[in-house]
């Protein structure tokens, strides 16, 4: 029975979609396939790893039946990657196997029953939706998502805050060091305040499944859930249950030194000499003076690299130190040509800013070298 | 035939860190001195002098504690690079004697001094030489035991402090042991010695009387062990280039573990350990593995790394269990369990570390 006849990158492009969320190992075998799921005028794929799920469908035309079935989702990705770009490919079941045909090329693969997949079961009543650009959800996650922890004992830190409130969408992410704070304006005064921790995993799957457009992503939160829907996608994914640090408290107000610093110039001159940092030591010095912020890092073989850079700055001298990597980061992930930084003593953190706006917030704790 | 005994000595330098204090600070002889954090930010003891030893300040308990112990208690910030430095030339003077040296930490080490540099046969003498160098050139005393191996060299240099020079000949050995509390033996702590007395044993002897399958019970696989150092043996050779890559402790079931809560409690005690293992080194970790063997043989491990470095006992337990649930631990039977500890660094090897924020 033929499930679809159509080109191999008409196939591969939502099959890619919901695959990358597949865990390498896993404890119920079916986790690794992928359900195809055949109706009259659609057909769906659905991958999961119990606390995500992701729908893609794609129209067919042609005559078809209702089906499902389960696949080795790795194989049949590779098996449509290494035929040649452009080949048609049909999809046909035969005998509970998948048959794979292009041109001369025969694969079967076994199939699992689809009843055997384990889907997510859909929160009932949504308590917030909004609906806002792709590219603006895509910027805001690139904004602050670099700073969610890895593997942390505190699982809530394992993923990153949001929060829609007074019309606003704000994500907030920290791993206890440093902390990334964006909010944009959304419209919808109306809606009732909710705060959710997603996981790390949704948001690196998210980020990298929307898509610069204007297209809009409808994003739905309840209590124990989130749906985002996109373009051919549906992505569900639990939350993180827990109590998210108050972001508010960390963040410092009225830090006494501030200044503009052109982001390019920072950011070059702290990879340069982020070179001589060894792997155990990332530290990197600051001593602001009047003009000029000098910048310079060591390593455990005493080799030392040293930047200067010019600023409008005067007042009292400050020696500081920081992890290099916390502050390439927010430069990187940043597009503007001045940040603002400000400043307190050697022990306080620093803060990092937009001129004049007041939507991004990257907080930065020092460390003594 | 019985293979002709070693000379090894053990070197204990005595209140290290305070007496570096004392001896370049003159202001701080003779007063009682304790290295460490502040009570206030609840700091402990690393090294109290002999005078803050007379009220009771003991290396290891909160500061806040000793200052009420000892009121005029001179608290004085750790320098560890000094200390460091110290250590350094301290160790110079032992490799003066032979090569076979292998430090513990920053204030002790081993010496194997049967074969020596100096051509001095009498392993006495070579520890009254090498304490006679270390007053002469560094101004700083430490006490030396000398013993046919190291369980009973590190014994020995502890029976007589500050300044002190213990001699366990071979034919001495036994006599020496009679003397001696459970705890005595190298590996027994507060918990094992709990475990003994529980089984009646109080005294080193009692080890040595204990039925092999009667201590095994009570201590496991360290049984064996025990039993070989309650007969005053011990042939671990003095290893110059020791240097601590990791630590880690495994155990093995007689029967595969099902039960998800009593493999949480294993890796819980086993972590523990492991940290207890840290602490006693004087040494922190960033990394934390945990090693699951399910009844197949098959074996699986996981392993985080955090920033900080640490030997506290519940943060590496936390840290373990977080691992285990990343393994199949109990959906699949489960025959071993171990955790270990990686990316070590000593005491006072600093590591910068960003602060936290204050949540």
């Amino acid at each position: 029975m033929n499930l679809l006849k159509t080109q191999r990158e008409a196939l591969l492009g939502p099959l890619q979609a919901v695959t990358g969320i597949i865990e390498r190992r896993h404890t119920l075998p079916i986790l690794s396939n992928v359900l195809l799921s055949r109706t009259d005028t659609h057909i769906e794929f659905v991958a999961t790893d119990i606390e995500i799920e992701i729908t893609t469908s794609m129209t067919i035309e042609g005559p078809g039946e209702t089906k499902k079935l389960t696949v080795g989702a790795r194989k049949l990705v590779d098996i449509l990657r290494a035929l040649p770009e452009g080949s048609e490919v049909t999809l046909a079941l035969q005998d509970k196997r998948l048959q794979v045909k292009s041109g001369k090329s025969r694969f079967n693969l076994q199939t699992l029953s689809a009843e055997d997949f384990p889907r997510l079961v859909l929160a009932e009543a949504s308590a917030t939706s909004l609906s806002v650009p792709q590219k603006l959800l895509k910027a805001l996650l690139g904004l602050v998502q670099y700073a969610m922890a890895q593997q942390d004992i505190r699982y809530y830190l394992n993923g990153l805050l949001m929060v829609v409130e007074e019309g606003q969408l704000k994500l907030v992410a920290t791993d206890g060091h440093r902390l990334a704070y964006a909010s944009r304006e959304v419209g919808g005064k109306n809606l009732p305040k909710q705060e959710v921790i997603l996981p790390r995993k949704t948001i690196i799957e998210l980020s990298k499944l929307l898509e610069d457009s204007d297209d809009s992503v409808a994003i739905e939160l309840s209590s124990a859930q989130a749906k985002f829907k996109f373009g051919n996608v549906v992505l569900v994914s639990k939350l993180v249950d827990g109590k998210f640090p108050d972001y508010g408290r960390v963040i410092p107000q009225n830090h006494p030194k501030k200044l503009k610093l052109e982001r390019i110039a920072l950011l070059q001159a702290l990879q340069r000499a982020a070179i001589l940092t060894s792997d155990k030591f990332r530290g990197v010095r600051w001593v602001l003076g009047d003009g000029s912020l000098k910048i310079s890092c060591s390593n455990t073989e005493q080799e030392e690299a040293q930047e200067e850079l010019d600023v409008p700055y005067k007042g009292e001298t400050l020696d500081i130190g920081f992890n290099v990597g916390y502050l390439v980061d927010v430069l990187n992930n940043l597009d503007v040509a001045e940040v603002e930084c400000g400043l307190g003593d050697a022990n306080s953190s620093a803060l990092f800013t937009l001129p004049g706006r007041n939507d991004f917030k990257y907080v930065v704790m020092p460390m003594r070298i | 035939m019985p293979e002709s005994p070693r000379r090894i000595i053990h070197v204990d330098m005595d209140a290290f860190y305070a007496s570096v204090e004392q001896r370049d600070y003159p202001e701080l002889r003779g007063r009682p001195v304790a290295v460490g954090g502040p009570a206030e930010s609840r700091g402990v003891v690393a090294a109290a002098s002999y005078e803050a030893r007379a009220f009771g300040v003991r290396s290891a308990i909160p500061m806040a504690r000793a200052l009420r112990l000892c009121p005029e208690l001179v608290i004085v910030r750790p320098d560890f690079a000094r200390y460091r430095a110290v250590s350094q030339q301290v160790m110079a003077i032992l490799r003066s004697c032979t090569a076979l040296v292998e430090p513990l930490s920053l204030d002790e080490a081993y010496l194997d001094v049967t074969d020596n540099l100096w051509g001095e046969p009498l392993a006495s003498n070579v520890a009254k030489k090498l304490k006679a160098l270390i007053r002469g050139q560094l101004n700083l005393s430490a006490s030396a035991g000398v013993a046919p191996n190291k369980f009973l060299a590190k014994i020995a240099s502890g029976w007589k402090k500050p300044d002190g020079l213990t001699v366990i000949a071979p034919e001495r050995v036994e006599e020496f042991l009679r003397e001696l509390p459970v705890e005595a033996l190298s590996g027994v702590g507060p918990v094992t010695a709990k475990k003994l007395r529980a089984i009646g044993i109080e005294r080193l002897l009692d080890v040595r009387a204990a039925e092999d399958e009667r201590l095994h019970r009570a201590v496991g696989s360290q049984a064996g062990w025990l039993k070989s150092l309650s007969r005053g043996e011990d042939p671990r050779p003095v290893e110059p280039d020791r240097q601590r890559k990791s630590l880690s402790d495994e155990n093995t079931y007689e029967k595969d573990l099902t039960d998800l809560e009593q493999i949480r409690g294993e890796i819980e005690r086993i972590a523990r350990r492991t940290a207890e293992g840290l602490a006693k080194r004087k040494l922190r970790a960033r990394t934390v593995t945990i090693k699951v063997r399910y009844a197949d043989f098959t074996t699986v491990t996981r392993s985080h790394t955090g920033i900080a470095p640490t030997c506290d006992a519940a943060q590496i337990a936390a840290r373990a269990l977080a691992l285990l649930e990343r393994t199949e631990a109990a959906r699949r039977p489960v025959r071993l369990l171990g955790v270990g500890a990686h990316g070590l660094l000593e005491e006072g090897e600093s590591l910068p570390v960003p602060g936290s924020l204050p949540f």
